[in-house]
């Protein structure tokens, strides 16, 4: 997988609001079934607390949907940037890639 | 660290949350609990890792890292004593020397003078340029210093004092001593103060007023006991009576204008008169304003002597000012900088000779640890970390060799300090040569710089390792191979021009000096002694019986086997005179044939043992009755009288005054004697007999039958039987006076020496290293040679040849380069000669010879070893 590919995830995952950290991986693996085959849950723990030590993302306290307290994981304006930074990386990226790929249009 | 505190304790929870969830979705799709929770397991991954991994998220992880590093470097060193000893010596042996040398540096140059705001306190002196050269460090006359004092606005302070001999008497026993008359505020000017009684007080200047003395440290402790009540006591200094008002701090040293005492300067009337502008003895010092830059000052003192040359051209036109700190000025001094230049980039080629052997051990030793890097990096670790790895085992060898390596600079210190010894200066000097905090600094950051230079290569070559050909075996790079007779021959070429420089200056410096004196060096005891300010003063007939009832006194003592006197001693430059030559063309007044002389008494040839070459020597007919003898030495002869006969002919000496202008009549010629160590070509000189011209500042030297130096009380006892309250000053034996003159050339000659002796051994240590390597790796392809029927001698020839091919090299790249190092030398050292020949020869096959012994060795162990344990080998 692309250097910065599960931050980027990661972090697009969290921007519409705040999420608990199963949810996190949920949404991720339901959007796509490709990413998780290379991606197991203890890579997610791990860039998850990379990156609150680098203030993208900072954790509260809450309960969760079914009453269970649970962590949920905010997008700080400090994170904006890096995914900001990585979605325009990819956007390039892809378009370079479908270029190629159909030549013809 | 709460936060972090808080979120490795919270891990634990958050896995299991994961887990749980994961398995209540699995349920929830229909697995058995049992299967659900194992499904879940194998989705999230390795537990055991991600703890780890998040601790280090959380760790500081570059501390914890590096600790790590170091207690495996450690133990990796442990395990091979043998190169870890060998690496910690050899850094030692470069890290020592390097700081040695930088304790010089940071002494000499480094160091501040003693006064307050040192870097403000200028040194402003007079500054001719004429035809030949610029001298800017010339001293001051008395009106120009009152003009410069009345007209500039860029100090806050200008001060004078003319540094001179003394003679001090009263009580105990006569002494010469370098003393200094002063301006009133020269001390409030410097800044500092006495530490027992005051310095000078504004007015005592004034004539009259002007019986005040102040001692240093080391002459009141010497001379006085340190009494604590010496104020107030009356000595006599140049015979006049002066009151010691105080004693100066141990550490008020003032470098180039060291003195032992100071007394107030009264300008005389003869000083302040308008031709005394031609009379330049005085060293000025002056304060630079606040907010004034030195340029300033320079462009202000400009100005001024530019005025005073305009008003009084008769005595100033061509004379300008220079302004420089008193550090400048003091470094500037002789040839310091240039000697601790050429010792720093010396030692430097030590320390990179040292270098590249450690890079080179460390790439023989990675090649045997390819399988254990391979192994590592199997197991996860990074090329970044095995890197540091690496560079952090040179760290801790680096260190490790700081150790040894400042012992070793400790003794060389010492050893440096006790050879500081030619004159007062460079034993003031010498003190200054210390560990201090500056130095250990040094120390550590030139071992941890070095750790970086030798681990790099190394460090590079791991990191580029290919694990899979790591795993498999271990065949030796060929690009390692290069990599390693780079740096030898780099190592042989530096070693080279290391040697050709030290035999350049032990040539240059050491054997000529001793060879070509001229006269016999052996049992000569001099010593100096100056009647003036006593009685004698201005009674020539006296002055003359002072030297001759001593000179019979000496006689007379059955350790003597001869005594003269002489106006100046060999190797130093005596006093000039202006002269014609009878039957040749009186000259323009700016072709004046002029050259050195020498005062000297009837016996002095024969106490010297100079050559007596023609003619006679002096006799006690050439007294001042019937005085027109004059003696040349063989230069003079060469030069003024080439193709003639010089006995016979005669001279006429302008004296100056015109009174004593006479023809003299050459009765004698004797061998060149030298005025500096390594002087080839000798300067013309004429002696004229003491009688004829009495002076009250000579040298004695005698020709003792036993040990000179064992003979100084017997000195001073035979001339104070003459005069009890004469000074006798700077008894000093023949070899004294040729180690003064020397000024550390032969200490700079000898350091040069042990570093290129340093330099061979440890480049002879890199070939011996890089060739047994080489052959280890070939004992393979040997066995199969001499199972193919190859002779031992065929093999082991073929080892030599593959050393000495490097060795070739750099002893060839080395010599290109070691070509200009006579001229470089040369141009900067004052009076250098050596014939480079035999130093652009010997050295090459020195180091030649040295480099093939180091492939002679593991050659021969190549040659014995048996085919068939070579075949099975790897």
């Amino acid at each position: 997988m692309l250097q910065g590919t599960r931050d980027l995830l990661i972090l697009r995952t969290l921007l519409p609001g705040p999420r608990y950290g199963h949810a996190i991986a949920k949404a991720i693996e339901f959007n796509s079934e490709v990413v998780l085959q290379v991606w197991s849950t203890d890579h997610f723990i791990r860039r998850c607390h990379r990156q609150i030590k680098r203030s993208w993302i900072s954790v509260k306290e809450g309960t969760s949907e079914n009453n269970r307290r649970s962590k949920f994981y905010r997008l700080t304006a400090k994170g904006r940037r890096p995914l900001d930074l990585e979605t325009r990386k990819w956007d390039k990226l892809a378009g370079t890639i479908a270029r190629i790929l159909r030549p013809a249009e | 660290m709460r936060r972090r505190r808080r979120m490795l304790e919270e891990l634990d929870a958050d896995i299991r949350e994961h887990i749980e969830r994961e398995t209540q979705d699995n349920v929830e799709r229909g697995m058995t609990p049992e299967e659900a929770r194992y499904a879940a397991m194998r989705k999230f991954g390795n537990v055991t890792l991600v703890k780890e991994d998040v601790r280090e998220v959380w760790s500081s992880v570059w501390l914890g890292q590096l600790l790590q590093d170091v207690r495996y470097a450690l133990r990796m060193l442990r395990k091979s004593p043998g190169f870890s000893a060998v690496a910690v010596l050899t850094l030692a042996l470069g890290i020592g020397a390097n700081t040695a040398i930088f304790s010089l540096v940071n002494g000499m140059l480094l160091r501040k003078p003693p006064v307050r705001d040192p870097n403000r306190l200028m040194v402003v002196s007079s500054k001719w340029a004429g035809n030949g050269g610029e001298w800017d460090r010339l001293p001051v006359s008395a009106p120009d210093f009152l003009d410069w004092r009345a007209q500039a606005t860029a100090f806050n302070g200008m001060v004078a004092a003319n540094f001179d001999d003394y003679t001090i008497s009263g009580g105990t026993m006569p002494e010469r001593v370098s003393g200094g008359r002063v301006s009133c505020d020269f001390f409030h000017t410097l800044g500092v103060a006495a530490t027992l009684g005051r310095t000078i007080l504004p007015g005592e200047d004034q004539p009259g007023h002007d019986h005040v003395v102040v001692l240093s440290d080391g002459l009141w402790k010497e001379k006085f006991g340190g009494d604590p009540g010496i104020l107030g006591r009356v000595i006599r200094v140049n015979g006049n009576s002066h009151t010691i008002v105080g004693v100066m701090p141990r550490s008020f040293r003032l470098w180039d204008f060291d003195a032992r005492m100071w007394v107030p300067l009264a300008f005389s009337p003869e000083e302040l008169a308008p031709a005394a502008r031609n009379t330049r003895f005085l060293r000025v010092f002056a304060r630079l304003k606040a907010g004034i830059t030195a340029k300033q000052a320079v462009a202000e003192m400009d100005t001024i002597a530019q005025r005073i040359a305009e008003a009084h051209p008769d005595t100033n036109k061509g004379w300008a000012t220079a302004v420089k700190s008193l550090q400048e000025y003091s470094i500037e001094d002789g040839n310091v900088s240039t000697a601790l230049l050429f010792l720093t980039v010396a030692v430097s080629f030590v320390l990179l000779i040292a270098c590249a052997n450690m890079a080179n051990l460390l790439l023989a030793r990675s090649l045997a640890r390819q399988h254990e890097f391979a192994i590592r990096a199997a197991l996860g670790a990074g090329r970044a970390r095995l890197a540091r790895q690496l560079l952090s085992e040179c760290l801790i060898l680096s260190l490790g060799g700081a150790g040894p390596g400042l012992l070793l600079a400790y003794w060389g210190m010492r050893a440096l300090r006790a050879q500081m010894n030619w004159n007062e200066g460079a034993v003031s000097l010498a003190k200054t040569i210390q560990l201090d905090v500056r130095v250990l600094v040094f120390a550590l950051v030139i071992s941890a710089a070095s750790a970086f230079v030798f681990g790099l290569l190394p460090a590079l070559q791991v990191s580029r390792t290919d694990l899979k050909e790591g795993l498999r075996s271990s065949t030796g790079g060929r690009e390692r191979h290069r990599l390693q007779r780079l740096l030898v021959i780099g190592q042989i070429a530096l070693s080279l021009i290391l040697l050709t420089s030290a035999s350049l200056f032990i040539e240059g410096f050491l054997e000529e000096v001793r060879e070509s004196a001229g006269f016999n060096i052996h049992n000569v005891l001099t010593a100096s002694v100056s009647l003036r300010g006593l009685e004698y003063y201005g009674a020539p007939h006296r002055e003359a019986a002072f030297f001759e009832n001593a000179l019979r006194n000496l006689g007379n003592l059955p350790e003597t086997e001869s005594a003269a006197v002489t106006s100046d001693l060999p190797f130093s430059f005596p006093n000039e005179k202006d002269f014609e030559v009878e039957g040749q063309p009186v000259p323009k007044p700016d072709e004046q044939p002029r050259c050195g002389y020498f005062i000297v008494s009837a016996d002095y040839f024969a106490t010297l043992q100079i050559p007596l070459l023609q003619g006679r020597g002096f006799n006690s007919s050439d007294n001042s009755n019937s005085s027109s003898t004059i003696i040349v030495d063989r230069a003079f002869a060469r030069r003024y009288f080439a193709n003639g006969n010089p006995i016979g002919r005669h001279l006429k000496v302008i004296e100056g005054s015109g009174a004593r202008d006479k023809w003299m009549e050459i009765v004698g010629v004797v061998g060149d004697v030298n005025e500096f160590l390594g002087q080839r070509d000798s300067r013309p000189h004429f002696f004229e007999p003491f009688q004829a011209y009495p002076s009250g500042s000579m040298n004695f030297v005698v020709r003792t039958r036993s040990d000179a130096a064992g003979f100084s009380d017997g000195l001073r006892r035979a001339i104070w039987a003459v005069d009890g309250n004469q000074a006798v000053a700077r008894v000093r034996t023949m070899e004294g006076v040729i180690a003064d003159a020397g000024q550390g050339d032969d200490l700079m000659a000898e350091m040069m020496a042990a570093f290129a002796g340093i330099a061979l051994a440890l480049a002879s240590i890199g070939i011996y290293g890089v060739i047994s390597y080489i052959a280890g790796q070939r004992m393979h392809e040997m066995g199969i040679r001499m199972t193919l029927g190859a002779r031992p001698n065929q093999v082991m020839r073929s080892v030599i040849r593959s050393g000495m091919s490097v060795a070739g090299i750099g002893v060839a790249l080395g010599l290109m380069t070691s070509l200009a190092l006579p001229r470089l030398i040369a141009a900067s050292f004052n009076g250098f000669h050596a014939s480079a020949v035999s130093a652009l020869v010997a050295a090459p096959v020195v180091v030649a010879i040295a480099a093939f012994l180091a492939c002679y060795v593991p050659a021969r162990r190549a040659m014995r070893v048996e085919p068939m344990v070579a075949l099975r080998h790897e």
